[in-house]
């Protein structure tokens, strides 16, 4: 695959954590439309890789370019474009579940979102938490609501850390179902999984990460 | 035990009774010195450490309290006297508030959540469990009500016995609304109740701090001989048998409130083993996460955990849908957040009273700094969505904007507030300039202590007595008044109106133009 089709191209990521490196020249590429499952145990660097990919880790070595350009977590185009779920999403306490989603709409400069909030939290399983604060919400409809916040916004590349975790077993099939209408949409998709079956559903490659010695 | 055997039968003969709280307490003790890795010498450094540091600041701000008091008896104006008379009724009405607050935010009565799973949750009795907590509650009420009258009033010159009885009255209220809160820590009703006494009470602390900003402003020009008006507001005659009759009634007092207040806490001891676990374990949630922010002397997490942990409490709202797009919309939401916790307003609306109070005592250079620390304590509650964006880099990109645009665009509500309350204290500040000053020192100062991030303890660690810390650990608590105090230099340097204007100017500038760090 060419480097300039691809949404996204990593080549050669290298990553350290003090003095161990815990990615080493690692390169592949996604194209628009399409989904890569970052796979292997824990400890492997799936979350550093993502983590590099969203800006929140600066590689050691190595090159992330996004359509092209090398990514920088401060250019408008890459918060525009780049909806990520890590696990460093906090909430506003007093904010409710469907105040943050129309926050995060409007934000982003959708000015109407009311209805898009509404079919998201219908979606997400949400609609009778709508009202609650975060506080008060299980871990589980948190993951739902942190999950609908990067499906509320535009975007063109999807970073999600473990979807599927605290999803039940039919949220994950909405997952996955949700994640293969976002590659028909043209959205590129990056996720570390540790669920075959959502890998199966979703991902049209894998990239196999082995903790290093 | 095989499988053969069949399921475990538990019969209650087979148990011994119930074990008292106390035989279990002097288990636990006897289980933990067993594993205790501390020498007696380690232990007894620590505690002289302790002893030590506690006499040298007791006799250091007693010799402070002592200076204060003696230069506030020798003060002979009329404003000074105004004060001594107004005390009382500003400063006890202020201090049941907030205890009354501070005690049910807590519980008071607290565990922890390991009490509360291993123990609470057992047949013990669970007033004698609760006992230790209950005692602390007790102590800790008492030693400050004593401490805040012996140095509430001793600063405004009152007389010795006048300071004796404070002490005894201020003692025996505290200790009695650490029972009263205990008592309303059994039920939500009791603590709604509770809390809306202690709203009253600060209006009610509001009205003679009002009336003596007002009549100070009159009379600040009339002063009066200081003998004739001490002798009118502390001194008393002496009496014609016996003890003197200031010292009958300091007896009298200090008898009945004693009896007053042991009666007050036997009679709620009884009470304990009605307290519903949930709130004692999640008062003990709270000061564990308190302990925790103190220990990092993180004042920002101080107030996330209060905050946090009243959002979790009123657990649901009526959503209510934005308005416009991009930074309009982050400006709206911050409005709507304000006016969702209007008592924050109506007491940044209070705080008022403190530079036109400060001003009727005459100490007009204290003006601004007291107009500033008070217009920082009103608006810094006003910044918890900042606080949020910047303790989370995943909320900050998720919102898609830069971290620099938010700030600039979550400090217009509070900027506004800033505003209104230096435009309604400027009368006691005096001049346009210096009500700029404290306008810009105050916006500057919550929006950098805000914007502050947790310690880090990846980064590199110093040695210390305490371990190894963070380099940045210590300047944490300054961290914002720093920035206050640089706006009010011109100000207390006596500069000119263009100085007062350019360095504030400057440091907002400055401060707006910085993209901060998220945690």
């Amino acid at each position: 695959m060419k480097k300039a089709a691809a949404r996204l191209a990593v080549t050669g990521l290298r990553h350290l954590y003090a003095d161990r490196p815990v990615i080493e020249d690692l390169t592949f590429s996604l194209a628009a439309g399409r989904a890569v499952a970052l796979v292997g145990p824990n400890g492997a660097g799936k979350t550093t890789v993502l983590r590099c990919i969203v800006g929140a880790h600066e590689p050691a070595a190595g090159e992330i370019l996004l359509d092209g350009v090398p990514i920088d977590e401060r250019a408008e185009t890459v918060r525009r474009d780049v909806a990520a779920l890590l696990d460093d999403l906090d909430f506003f306490p007093d904010l409710t579940a469907a105040e943050h989603l129309d926050l995060l709409a409007r934000a982003h400069g959708n000015p109407e979102p009311e209805d898009l909030v509404d079919t998201l939290l219908d979606d997400v399983g949400l609609l009778a938490a709508a009202d609650q604060l975060p506080g008060s919400l299980s871990s589980g409809q948190r993951r739902r609501l942190a999950l609908a916040t990067t499906l509320v916004r535009p975007r063109k590349l999807l970073v999600l850390d473990e979807p599927e975790q605290r999803l039940d077993t039919a949220g994950v099939a909405w997952l996955a179902e949700r994640l293969q209408e976002e590659k028909k949409a043209g959205t590129s998709v990056i996720f570390a999984s540790h669920d075959p079956d959502l890998v199966e559903a979703v991902a049209d490659d894998t990239v196999e990460l082995t903790p290093l010695a | 035990m095989s499988a053969a055997d069949g399921p475990v039968v538990f019969d209650p003969a087979d148990f011994g009774p119930i074990p008292r709280s106390a035989e279990l307490r002097k288990w636990m003790r006897k289980v933990r010195r067993g594993k205790a890795d501390r020498t007696f010498w380690q232990q007894f450094e620590d505690v002289y450490l302790v002893v030590f540091a506690l006499a040298m600041v007791g006799a250091t701000g007693g010799n402070v309290v002592r200076h204060l008091n003696e230069n506030s008896a020798s003060c002979t104006t009329t404003s000074c006297l105004l004060v001594l008379d107004y005390v009382p009724l500003i400063l006890f009405p202020l201090l049941v508030a907030g205890m009354l607050r501070i005690l049910l935010s807590v519980g008071p009565v607290s565990g922890s959540r390991a009490t509360g799973f291993w123990l609470l949750a057992t047949p013990l009795d669970r007033g004698a469990v609760l006992m230790p907590a209950y005692r602390l509650v007790i102590v800790v009420a008492a030693v400050i009500g004593a401490l805040f009258a012996v140095v509430g009033f001793a600063v405004f010159g009152a007389s010795l016995w006048f300071v004796i009885e404070a002490t005894i009255v201020s003692t025996a209220l505290l200790v009695c609304v650490a029972c009263a809160t205990v008592w309303a820590q059994q039920s939500p009703r009791a603590t709604r109740w509770a809390l809306r006494i202690a709203d009253g009470l600060l209006v009610l602390a509001a009205i003679p701090a009002v009336a003596l900003a007002v009549e100070s402003r009159e009379n600040a020009f009339s002063p009066e001989p200081e003998a004739v008006l001490i002798g009118r507001a502390y001194s008393i005659p002496g009496s014609s048998s016996g003890l003197p009759i200031h010292q009958q009634r300091a007896l009298v007092i200090g008898t009945l409130g004693l009896a007053v207040a042991v009666a007050a806490v036997l009679m709620t001891a009884r009470s304990l083993r009605r307290l519903p676990k949930p709130s004692v374990v999640a008062g003990g949630e709270l000061l564990a996460g308190m302990a925790g922010a103190a220990i990092t002397m993180d004042v920002s997490l101080l107030a996330d955990v209060v905050a946090g942990r009243h959002w979790r409490t009123v657990g649901r709202l009526k959503s209510r849908r934005g308005r416009g797009e991009r930074v309009q919309a982050i400006i709206h939401r911050e409005f709507r957040r304000v006016l969702r916790w209007p008592r924050r307003l109506i007491v940044g609306a209070g705080l008022l009273v403190v530079p036109y109070a400060v001003a009727g005592t005459g100490y007009d250079v204290l003006v601004p700094l007291a107009a500033a620390f008070a217009g920082f304590v009103a608006t810094r509650p006003l910044m918890d969505g900042l606080r949020s964006v910047c303790r989370s880099t995943g909320l900050v990109r998720a919102l898609g904007m830069d971290l620099r645009d938010l700030r600039v665009a979550m400090a217009v509500v509070p900027g506004v507030f800033v505003l209104l309350w230096t435009t309604a204290a400027a009368p006691a500040l005096g001049d346009a300039p210096t009500a700029f000053a404290v306008a810009a020192g105050i916006l500057s100062g919550v929006v950098r202590q805000a914007s502050a991030r947790p310690p880090s303890y990846a980064g590199p660690l110093v040695a210390s007595p305490m371990g190894a810390i963070p380099p940045g650990l210590f300047s944490q608590p300054i961290r914002g008044f720093d920035l206050l105090l640089l706006c009010l230099l011109p100000v207390l340097f006596d500069l000119g109106p263009l100085w007062r204007y350019a360095i504030p100017g400057a440091v907002l500038a400055i401060m707006f133009s910085v993209r901060p760090k998220t945690a």
